[in-house]
């Protein structure tokens, strides 16, 4: 994004995810995002690695004896220094075994956003809702990237990345249906009718469990095991690869996680609406991008009595960046 | 003479009717608008509640700004039908919401309170009672003391040291101008006795009566907190509540208004017996002792007027001032139940000592800290750096700064408390 980009907007939608931070903002010809790795890698200082990273306009920090790269550049890095990324965010908050993890979200931020500072934009950040007995960590999460943003200059307010879905895809709707993200550290759902939300909640099953639990399975690296993730598995019944077995098992697990969740909310949730007609439900998110993901999803929530009809479900029409535009969306209706 | 019950349910069904006919007109207008920021914009004033209520209706409000905007007129106005509709609805709305001042879609729709919803995100945790329960002494006996809410405080080992009194310093002035001196408590630090623990199982009774006992004339005879909470949930006093303790030694702690240096004069030490554990470990208390914990909490609150943000962990408020460096002591610097004490988790709020005198933290607490806390600990770094960097200062230049404040703070102290401090 341009600087000339971010000076003509007013708003600014962010997906701070656990493993992209995603920035939308309005153009003339709609809605544009960019989009960054929210991860780091750390490499021994040299003189001559500053000068080059320098020269090369690589996004880095210098501290102590290492030099910390930061965002898209971390994979290539990685994989020259043989190393594996980090993250500074965990389970869809900031990762408190990462010392400086705020930090890295914000000079991540500044890429995405193209700017250094902002001008008093409204900005709405994605939060994801607090997985059982973990509300004040959210708060905490919630409460340091609020500040951050000030700090930056902006107008920050947090909105729920299940609502942010709804934002984003539901507008034929009237912002009425389920949105599900299905991102790195968490899967985060929210109901909402004529945008007003009625449940939110996140559970810990998300595309790093899948990996993490594939990998320890197989004996792999789970870097190695998110790789054969997103280039080559498919949901196609018929698995003769051992890791794609793994990743088909921990995947199905994830969705019988989500939907006994949504079935569960749905069974305690009071002061339910009355639905006068079916609702569509939209799946967003990295993790639901592996083809068949939707086609599963759906034979598991159809075989689940809920007790709202579902009109349609669908993969969101920018699923990597629905959170994002969505953020947008709320950010642009505070002007 | 009064109407009958079917009157009653034929209203309700005409009201239902009535909303159903306006959610549909709500979402007729709402179509109106291609962009989806102003369809948003419409909805949420249409659907959520704010302080314009009075007299007005959501839709009419919704109605009046949609009516501002050039694509809802040129779109609308053509439905010449939709418009007679519209006046029908309008008056329609009114009667529905003048019934009710629920949500003006659905009445089973939870109202979003944008202000309330400020106010959540204001106040960290603020879903925790802020008020304690009201608490009163029913009977005081020599040997025991007992309240309202069934908790029995036994003297037997009760001590008296001297009345307590103590200097508050503004946290807003830059000078350490006219602190105030203050002579009620201001919190709550919570301990852990860290004594020897004989496993909790009936066959090893009488060790654990003994330890318990060595326990009590031990922190007797050292006048150490206030309050000891013992493996069955006894709750002894130690040192009378109008008195100082020793417990907390070298400390910091700030609420929104003031600073508290050194909090053996200015807070009440309750110590649970119990060993400290590691994150990654159980609880080292056991029911008897959180419900104990819970009962003192509020009777001491209820007393005291003391503010949920103030009831903190010996983690949360120790300091080695030699080193510069907060989480000397580090008790409770996870597992402390603020929840089932009936506070915030008070793990969240970043540590006056790091934001407000530069001290680092101690490396101990990225193993032992619980992660919210932790979370807390990278704020409160993060925070001196972005004020560093605000004023043009290096982070050591802007550190030695806050730490000259603390310096002139425990000056400010030493000049006007002749009480011995304890180093506990």
């Amino acid at each position: 994004m341009t600087n000339a980009a971010t000076q003509a907007t007013s708003a600014i939608g962010l997906d701070v995810g656990t493993s992209r931070i995603v920035a939308a903002y309005r153009e003339d010809k709609g809605i544009q995002c960019d989009t960054q790795l929210n991860a780091f890698v750390t490499i021994p200082f040299s003189k001559l690695t500053q000068s080059v990273l320098k020269k090369e306009r690589i996004p880095h920090l210098v501290q102590d004896n290492e030099i910390t790269v930061y965002g898209d550049e971390s994979e290539r890095f990685a994989n020259l220094f043989h190393k594996e990324t980090r993250r500074p965010m965990l389970r869809g908050v900031l990762n408190p075994d990462e010392t400086g993890s705020l930090m890295l979200v914000r000079e991540i931020v500044r890429l995405v956003t193209g700017r250094e500072q902002g001008d008093g934009q409204k900005i709405c950040f994605s939060v994801p809702a607090a997985p059982l007995g973990a509300d004040a960590e959210v708060h905490a999460h919630e409460t340091a990237l609020k500040e951050m943003l000030s700090r930056l200059g902006y107008d920050p307010r947090g909105i729920s990345e299940g609502l942010a879905v709804v934002y984003g895809e539901m507008e034929n709707s009237n912002y009425t249906g389920i949105g599900i993200s299905c991102g790195g550290g968490l899967c985060n759902v929210c109901l909402a009718y004529l945008s007003v939300p009625v449940f939110t909640f996140s559970i810990p099953k998300a595309g790093d469990y899948i990996d993490w639990s594939a990998a320890k399975l197989r004996g792999e690296s789970a870097t190695r095991i998110r790789t054969i993730k997103e280039e080559s598995f498919h949901f196609n019944g018929q698995f003769t690869n051992k890791i794609h077995q793994a990743l088909n098992t921990y995947y199905e697990d994830m969705i019988q996680a989500l939907v006994a969740a949504l079935k569960d909310t749905f069974a305690s949730v009071q002061n339910m609406p009355k639905l006068n007609r079916p609702i569509p439900l939209v799946l967003s998110g990295g993790t639901a991008m592996a083809p068949g993901f939707r086609d599963r999803f759906e034979k598991t929530l159809r075989d689940t009595d809920l007790p709202v009809a579902i009109s349609e479900i669908r993969l969101g029409a920018s699923a990597l960046n629905s959170t994002a535009r969505g953020a947008l969306v709320a950010a642009l209706s505070e002007l | 003479m009064n109407p009958p019950h079917s009157y009653y349910f034929s209203l309700e069904i005409v009201l239902m009717y009535l909303r159903d006919m306006v959610e549909r007109l709500v979402e007729r207008c709402a179509s109106c608008f291609s962009d989806p920021a102003e369809r948003l914009q419409f909805l949420q004033r249409a659907t959520v509640s704010d302080e314009g209520g009075q007299g007005r209706t959501r839709f009419t409000r919704a109605f009046g700004w949609a009516l501002a905007r050039h694509e809802f007129v040129r779109k609308l106005l053509p439905i010449a039908g939709l418009a007679t509709l519209i006046t029908v609805a309008l008056g329609i709305a009114v009667v529905v919401e003048g019934g009710s001042r629920q949500a003006a879609i659905s009445p089973s729709i939870p109202p979003v309170n944008r202000q309330a919803e400020e106010q959540l995100n204001a106040s960290p945790n603020a879903e925790a009672p802020e008020l304690p329960p009201r608490v009163w002494l029913v009977e005081a006996t020599q040997g025991f003391d007992l309240y309202s809410n069934g908790l029995r405080v036994e003297n037997q080992f009760a001590t008296a040291t001297g009345p307590r009194t103590y200097l508050v310093f503004a946290r807003n002035l830059r000078e350490l101008e006219a602190p105030e001196r203050r002579s009620s408590p201001a919190g709550i630090v919570f301990h852990t006795t860290e004594s020897h623990m004989a496993p909790f199982e009936e066959d090893h009774n009488q060790g654990l009566r003994r330890a318990g006992e060595g326990l009590l004339e031990y922190v007797c005879r050292k006048r150490a907190y206030h309050f000891v909470i013992d493996r069955f949930g006894r709750v002894f006093r130690i040192v009378r509540e109008s008195d100082h303790a020793n417990h907390a030694g070298h400390s910091v702690w700030a609420d929104q208004n003031w600073i508290y240096v050194n909090l053996n004069e200015s807070f009440l030490g309750v110590a649970f017996e119990a060993q400290t554990r590691r994150e990654d470990e159980p609880s080292p208390l056991n029911p008897a002792q959180v419900h104990a914990g819970r009962i003192l909490t509020d009777m001491l609150r209820a007393r005291f007027g003391i503010a949920a943000e103030n009831c903190v962990a010996h983690g949360q408020v120790s300091i080695n001032p030699g080193a510069r460096q907060a989480g000397y002591h580090t008790d409770w610097s996870a597992h402390l139940p603020f929840r089932e004490l009936g506070l915030r988790d008070n793990y969240s709020q970043p540590l006056p000592s790091v934001v407000l005198f530069g001290f680092e933290t101690d490396p101990s607490f990225s193993h032992d800290a619980s992660p919210v806390f932790r979370q807390a600990l990278l704020v409160a770094e993060s925070d001196i750096q972005q004020e560093a960097a605000a004023r043009n200062l290096a982070i050591e230049r802007y550190r030695e700064t806050l730490q000259e404040r603390y310096k002139d703070t425990i000056k400010a102290l030493a000049a006007s408390t002749p009480t011995q401090e304890n180093s506990q």
